[in-house]
């Protein structure tokens, strides 16, 4: 049984539709990217599973459970955490405390102890390689990092599934290896879940097992990296050519 | 008459958290904050009355208060939270006047000269060889425990901590798996406490009169102010500074200059430093 499925899943702003009719699963242990032009819908897609936008129309399913029209911190409750491209981390405080909160807040195996939480908060941390920052202001990091502790704030709720939204733009060679390497050892080590939205195709091709690719808010292919990228119509999306 | 300053100033202080912290939900000023202030000073007023120990009463006074923010939350707010930005920050002022006046004027209608005055008595103390009224001093002491409690709370504890998360991030907080409803609702209630909590212990060196609402408003508005509106620590440093500048301003022109004084602070401060004493830069 699929981990997460998404049916005809719509999103209108005005008249407009920025998701029109998505239908796709993923099964547990998956690392799905998401690809497609500038305005394709990719975030919005993103945004409409975690709850931060409200569907039109449509369902998506986590576990056995429909969450469409669950708020974000009642799916992340149910274990499905996020991800967003520009850190939402709080600057007022240190790394570890961030981390902690994500543990207290956002596990979705019912209410933990101060202690447990700190244990948990602490863990993550150490997975993301922050361990030794633990007592440093947000303000310290970069913003690698600072993604890094997204990621921990993320892992340390013990999700099932991840979703990422362009996690890896605007970082040098180092950081991309790194960031691919870590997204690949969430899925390795702690068996959770990955949907990915990426623009940078290198650590698309890299990581990815399962493409689909948006346009117009719809899905043009849902496969394999290699048989996506041979596709006409992907070529089509992302060269802008425009064949009779 | 330091002493006194800083005791009406930490006073102040805990007066501008009440309403920075709501404030901190984005945007919302609470503009019947001084009219929840004078309810609660009116309910210690009536339950004394009705027999009970002054020690009780405060207890029926600032649960009465801390009931009325959990009512604001759950009622008159909720269209307030649906907006965003300047919408919600124009809803909460435009509702929040109106549960001002109205809670105003149901006070002044069934209670005219109703005033709360907890008479603590006993003779002055002598203190670092100051003599201060004990009225000061208690007021004193309990607002600078109050204000270490909540500071203690705020950055120590964890539902402090989504607390502040809240205040600084909302659609970061929901990431986290932070329900902002409840976080708000913690908030009015608190803030209704802190309200009721200064009106008592105002209480406490002069008489708290029925129409004093708007006075606590404007106070604590300036303080949010000068403090920069959303910080807490601000919010307590700027309370002890203005408290002094009160006091000595007081003494030295008059009362009702002073009023005047104090706005001027606050319009400086904005001109100054728009951000605030503590605040943050955004």
């Amino acid at each position: 049984m699929s981990l997460l499925s998404v049916d005809r899943l719509e999103k209108r702003f005005g008249g407009l539709p920025a998701v029109d009719g998505v239908s796709f699963a993923v099964d547990e242990g998956e690392i799905l990217a998401i690809v497609g032009p500038n305005g394709a819908g990719k975030s919005t897609l993103l945004k409409v599973i975690g709850g931060l936008e409200r569907a039109t129309a449509g369902v998506v399913t986590l576990g056995d459970e429909p969450i469409t029209g669950l708020s974000p911190h009642q799916i992340r409750r149910r274990g499905l955490a996020m991800v967003m491209q520009t850190p939402r981390s709080f600057s007022s405080m240190t790394t570890i405390e961030n981390s902690v909160l994500g543990a207290m807040f956002g596990g979705h195996t019912g209410r933990l102890s101060e202690r447990e939480a700190v244990a948990r908060g602490r863990d993550a941390l150490a997975f993301v390689g922050l361990g030794a920052r633990a007592r440093h202001p947000v303000g310290t990091l970069n913003l690698h990092e600072q993604r890094f502790l997204e990621l921990a704030r993320a892992l340390a709720g013990r999700p099932r599934i991840l979703l990422l939204d362009e996690v890896m733009a605007g970082l040098n060679d180092t950081e991309l290896r790194s960031s691919i390497d870590i997204v690949r050892t969430v899925r390795d080590h702690l068996g959770i879940t990955v949907i990915w939205v990426e623009h940078v195709m290198k650590a698309v091709m890299n990581l990815a097992e399962r493409i689909l690719v948006l346009n117009f808010g719809r899905v043009l292919v849902d496969g394999d990296p290699q048989q996506v990228m041979r596709h006409p119509e992907v070529i089509d999306a992302y060269l802008g050519t425009a064949r009779a | 008459m330091l002493l006194d300053g800083t005791a009406l100033g930490l006073q102040f202080g805990l007066l501008g958290v009440g309403l920075t912290l709501v404030y901190g939900l984005g945007g919302i000023l609470n503009l019947a904050y001084g009219q929840m202030a004078v309810m609660g000073a009116m309910v210690v007023t009536l339950t004394m009355r009705a027999g009970l120990p002054a020690g009780w009463a405060v207890a029926v006074g600032l649960l009465t208060v801390g009931a009325l923010g959990l009512l604001l939350d759950a009622t008159i707010m909720r269209p307030v939270y649906r907006q965003q930005g300047e919408h919600r920050v124009l809803l909460s002022l435009l509702l929040t006047l109106g549960v001002g006046i109205v809670i105003d004027g149901l006070l002044m209608w069934r209670y005219p000269i109703g005033s709360l005055g907890l008479d603590i008595g006993g003779a002055a103390v002598e203190i670092f060889g100051v003599r201060m009224r004990t009225g000061t001093l208690l007021a004193s002491v309990i607002s600078v425990t109050t204000g270490g409690l909540m500071l203690a709370f705020l950055r120590m504890s964890t539902l402090g901590k989504a607390i502040r998360s809240v205040i600084q991030d909302e659609e970061g907080s929901r990431l986290v798996g932070i329900n902002p409803a409840a976080v708000r609702r913690l908030i009015f209630i608190l803030s209704g406490i802190l309200a009721g909590l200064v009106a008592v212990t105002r209480s406490m060196t002069s008489p708290v009169g029925v129409n004093a609402g708007i006075d606590f408003t404007i106070l604590a508005l300036i303080v949010a102010v000068v403090g920069g509106l959303g910080s807490i620590s601000g919010a307590f440093v700027a309370g002890i500074l203005l408290g002094m500048v009160s006091t000595v301003s007081a003494f030295y022109i008059g009362q009702y200059i002073t009023t005047i004084v104090l706005l001027a602070a606050a319009a400086a401060t904005i001109l100054l430093r728009p951000t605030g004493l503590l605040g943050r830069n955004t």
